[in-house]
């Protein structure tokens, strides 16, 4: 597997009003063409501020420090206004969170459309390009504006337009964080069948973590701006070796048992003024130790995933110890 | 009251780094300044008939020049900027209080009420400023009372209309539901919860209000139909001026430098401090 | 459809306005001291002739019919009757209204031709603060009309450059003549508007600027300028089309002062001198249209906002 996207050692500072803060502290994250990464984590993890990076579609505040990013041959960070157009045009496709705002709201779809494939497409074209994102009627929604569709419509649009063009790469923000829930599953099936056929790369940020463990090959946690552990879907979602990943899933809906309680992460995340010397996770871990205060963990491999934690070996038994317990 | 701390933090911030907010400010801290103290500054009598030639040029004896009647021109203009200061002050407070209580009552009851303050808005938003001077003059006659009245008019709608929005979205929080839930009556919900809240877009509007009158008046008294001589203010001085303005120009010149500098100044710190509560956010595309 | 329920309560909505408009200048015209009586006879009149007035004109009546029969002459046209030259006043008010409203054009066409381009190019800049479009919008928004006519008037009386200040030309006569004459009170008109057009314009283009459709055709990798082209300006037309009517608002106001400022025959001016004449029928009549052309202006913006804004009537409006 060659990597299609390689960022290395990226710092994203946000200027504000006390001054700059962290959205990224040393990020490393690699994509492998044709496989789907989730990239799960907290509002303020820096999931999204990675996730945008790399198509270098930060808000005007956010400053890249330090680092690289590397798309399919591309350095983003420092490619030409021209260049980086015709990578995010030819090469990436981009699904919102929130379709409602991510059409123009006076421009029928089927001008966005157009605007989306380029050229002069055929009305056909159009239309079996909608219907390939399983709009039944692309007759009707052509001629809509985007206030008349569904928030379901509106993001099965979104999604074909992320696809016009082929992409190697979709990169979806919490894709269907904002529709119902009894749509999600199937939008998400149709993100997941385009993908497929079009044989590109897919990146979800997302804390849905169902929905990652359906769709993801591998699964990215991030925390305080850089990937905290990162492997294989199953292997990191059933056996956590960072005690962050162990948190997040106790306090996601959806795989207690009867009776069992969810348990809430404490605390906040982390607001970095500037490198953060130490675990940023240690004020919340419930296995600090003075060590987790005083170094910072680097990544390193622990049972088959990479994970930057002082004690991941402690955190993998403990785990595999209560999943024990639970099968028991 | 940690939000109103944040907004003056905000608001040294900007004076310290925007070079054009801190000008106004200072203009303006200068004028307000010189209008209240203009009758003890060494400037001269504004009143005194022949105390140079008539219609002279600027000079460092007089440095505005001097009028038709050999009045020494720059404590007239000193003078002016009091009473054009004043008047703006006691017609935007008129207009603060009226337009904010009307316009927290729409913006808090809804329906009927609503309706009815909108339409009353409306109305009055109807008249264009100068022509509703025109009317008034002819009904009780040109004077301060007419300018106040007229600015007064003229500012209402606009700040019922600001006041009424920004209440209907503090109005549909959480801590308003709350109290109102808890049984608080509406004047207190609308005292102590709304007003606080929606103080910072008051003040915003105030000052543009405030700037909006110092238009209306100076025009007005040009027109002869706001202060009346022997009374100075920017506007009259205008008025008296523009009769020699192709012989002694400094006249109308030099009262208008100060009423554009003092409107300017003003607008100014308006947008100081609506940057302050509500940073603009723009983007680049890159 | 959609538009007919947007447009319904509107029309309902400025046929009340008008209405309150009617009653307040109605009872300012009775407010105003000596009454019509007096007005019409001057003060040394017997109160034989007096009460024949009051009964010819229905002044014994109750007030709210002398309203209602108002109403019903002002519908049929007739604005009230001149003092001085006893003709009606709508026949001056509409002799000289395309000269205020040539003025008003000039204005306008040049506020919108120097504000809306020069508010593009400073929104797209995205520049939080600084630039020269803050330095125009201090300046344009703060030197009052009388102020900077004044000056021009200076300037351009001691150099003629082309201009001419005073003796006005009707357009029908010498197009280049009045052009030369009208052009200088048309620009000092104009200024505020540059300065207020420019501004709104500013901030709606930063404000759509911020997005999300923005993002979107961002990520698509459209041209900045197609994005500017076909995304941005319609979008922030919307704000900008509600100023541009206020504007107008403004410049029937404003028209008073140029007009008196450069003698030039306007209703401003008309209006103006009635009220110096005590004619207070002119006065009457300038404030009432000067209100139902404001109010107009306005229906046509809610129309021209419907045209911009495809989810104005569907229930979504922003």
């Amino acid at each position: 597997m060659s990597a299609l996207v390689e960022i290395r050692d990226l710092v994203v500072a946000y200027d504000g009003g006390g001054g700059a803060t962290r959205g990224l502290d040393s990020a490393e994250l690699y994509v492998a063409s044709g496989e789907t990464l989730a990239i799960v984590g907290e509002s303020g993890s820096g999931k999204t501020t990675i996730g945008m990076s790399i198509g270098r579609l930060l808000p005007p505040e956010a400053r890249i420090e330090s680092g690289t990013i590397t798309v399919d041959g591309v350095s983003v960070v420092d490619v030409d206004a021209e260049a980086l157009r015709q990578l995010r045009r030819d090469r990436l496709g981009f699904v919102f969170q929130n379709p409602m705002t991510a059409l123009d709201p006076t421009m029928r779809i089927d001008r966005q459309m157009i605007r989306a494939i380029g050229g002069k497409p055929s009305h056909d074209a159009i239309a079996l390009l909608l219907r390939r994102a399983e709009l039944d009627d692309p007759e009707r929604v052509m001629r809509s504006f985007p206030h008349e569709l569904s928030g379901g419509m509106a993001q099965r649009v979104i999604i074909a337009m992320a696809i016009a063009r082929s992409p190697k790469l979709i990169i979806a923000d919490e894709p269907t964080a904002s529709l119902d829930a009894s749509i999600r599953e199937k939008v998400m099936d149709t993100l997941g069948r385009l993908r497929e056929e079009n044989g590109a790369s897919m990146v979800i940020l997302s804390h849905d973590l169902r929905l990652v463990s359906r769709h993801a090959d591998r699964v990215a946690v991030m925390y305080g701006g850089r990937v905290v552990e990162i492997g294989q879907s199953a292997t990191v979602l059933e056996q956590p070796a960072h005690p962050y990943t162990r948190a997040l899933i106790a306090a996601a809906a959806g795989n207690e048992k009867p009776g069992e309680r969810l348990e809430p992460i404490l605390g906040a995340p982390p607001v970095l003024r500037g490198p953060c010397r130490k675990c940023a996770y240690e004020p919340r871990c419930g296995l600090a130790r003075p060590e987790c205060a005083n170094s910072r963990p680097e990544a390193r491999l622990v049972a088959a995933r990479a994970v930057c934690c002082h004690f991941a070996e402690e955190v993998v038994e403990a785990t595999s110890d209560a999943g024990e317990a639970r099968t028991e | 009251m940690s939000v109103a701390k944040s907004i003056v933090a905000a608001l040294c911030r900007l004076m310290r780094e925007d070079r054009l907010s801190f000008l106004g400010l200072a203009v303006l801290t200068l004028l307000v300044l010189i209008g209240l103290l203009g009758p003890w500054l060494p400037l001269g009598d504004p009143t005194r008939i022949a105390a140079g030639p008539r219609l002279a040029p600027p000079s460092w004896a007089f440095p505005f020049g001097t009028d038709e009647l050999g009045r020494s021109y720059l404590p007239r203009v000193v003078e002016g900027i009091r009473a054009t200061f004043l008047l703006s002050i006691v017609a935007v407070s008129i207009t603060a209080v009226v337009g904010s209580f009307f316009g927290m009552l729409a913006g808090y009851f809804h329906g009927v009420t609503d309706h009815f303050v909108a339409r009353g808005a409306d109305i009055l938003f109807a008249f264009p400023a100068i022509i509703v001077g025109l009317l008034v003059a002819a009904m009780i006659g040109p004077g301060q009372v007419s300018a106040v009245a007229v600015i007064s008019i003229a500012t209402i709608p606009l700040f019922i209309r600001v006041v009424r929005s920004v209440t209907l979205s503090v109005a549909g929080r959480g801590f308003v539901t709350a109290s109102e839930v808890a049984g608080a009556t509406p004047w207190r919900i609308m005292t102590v919860h709304i007003l606080p809240n929606i103080l910072g877009a008051v003040i915003v509007q105030l000052t543009y209000a405030m700037s909006i009158g110092m238009i209306i008046e100076s025009t007005l008294s040009y027109l002869g139909l706001g202060v009346q001589p022997p009374q100075a203010s920017l506007g009259s001085l205008l008025r008296q001026g523009s009769a020699y303005l192709t012989f002694a120009p400094w006249l109308v010149l030099s009262a208008g430098m100060v009423l554009s500098l003092a409107i300017m100044s003003v607008n100014l710190v308006g947008d100081a401090i609506r940057d302050a509560i509500e940073p603009l956010k723009g983007r680049a595309l890159k | 459809m959609r538009l007919i329920g947007y447009l319904l309560p509107r029309i309902a909505i400025a046929l009340v306005t008008t209405l309150g408009v009617s009653i307040l200048v109605f009872l300012a015209l009775r407010f105003i001291p000596g009454g019509y009586a007096d007005i019409l006879l001057g003060p040394f009149v017997t109160p034989e002739a007096r009460a024949a007035i009051a009964q010819r004109y229905g002044l014994d009546q109750p007030i709210v019919f002398q309203f209602g029969r108002w109403l019903l002459s002002l519908l049929q046209g007739d604005f009230g009757v001149s003092m001085v030259t006893r003709k009606p006043v709508i026949d001056e008010f509409l002799r000289r209204a395309p000269v205020t409203l040539e003025l008003a054009t000039i204005a306008l066409f040049v506020a919108l031709a120097l504000g809306v381009p020069l508010g593009i190019a400073s929104g797209v800049a995205g520049r939080a603060r600084g630039g020269y479009a803050r330095v125009v919008g201090a300046i344009g928004a703060s030197v009052p009309d009388v102020v900077l006519g004044s000056a021009l008037i200076f300037v351009f009386s001691a150099w003629s450059l082309w201009f001419r200040v005073g003796g006005y030309v009707p357009l029908s006569e010498d197009p280049i003549e009045n052009l030369r004459v009208m052009l200088l009170p048309g620009l000092t008109l104009s200024v505020f508007g540059v300065a207020l057009i420019l501004r709104t314009t500013r901030d709606a283009v930063m404000q759509v600027m911020t997005e999300g459709h923005i993002t979107t055709a961002v990520a698509r990798g459209e041209r900045p300028r197609d994005i500017i082209r076909l995304h941005v300006l319609r979008n922030a037309a919307i704000p900008v089309v509600t100023v541009v009517t206020t504007y107008f608002g403004f410049l029937l106001s404003g028209a008073v002062v140029v007009e008196v400022l450069f003698s030039i025959p306007g209703i401003g001016l008309y209006t103006f001198n009635g009220l110096l004449n005590r004619d207070y029928a002119i006065v009457q009549a300038g404030v009432l249209i000067a209100a139902l052309v404001f109010i107009s202006i306005n229906m046509l913006s809610d129309i021209l906002y419907a045209a911009i804004d495809p989810r104005v009537g569907a229930g979504k409006r922003r």
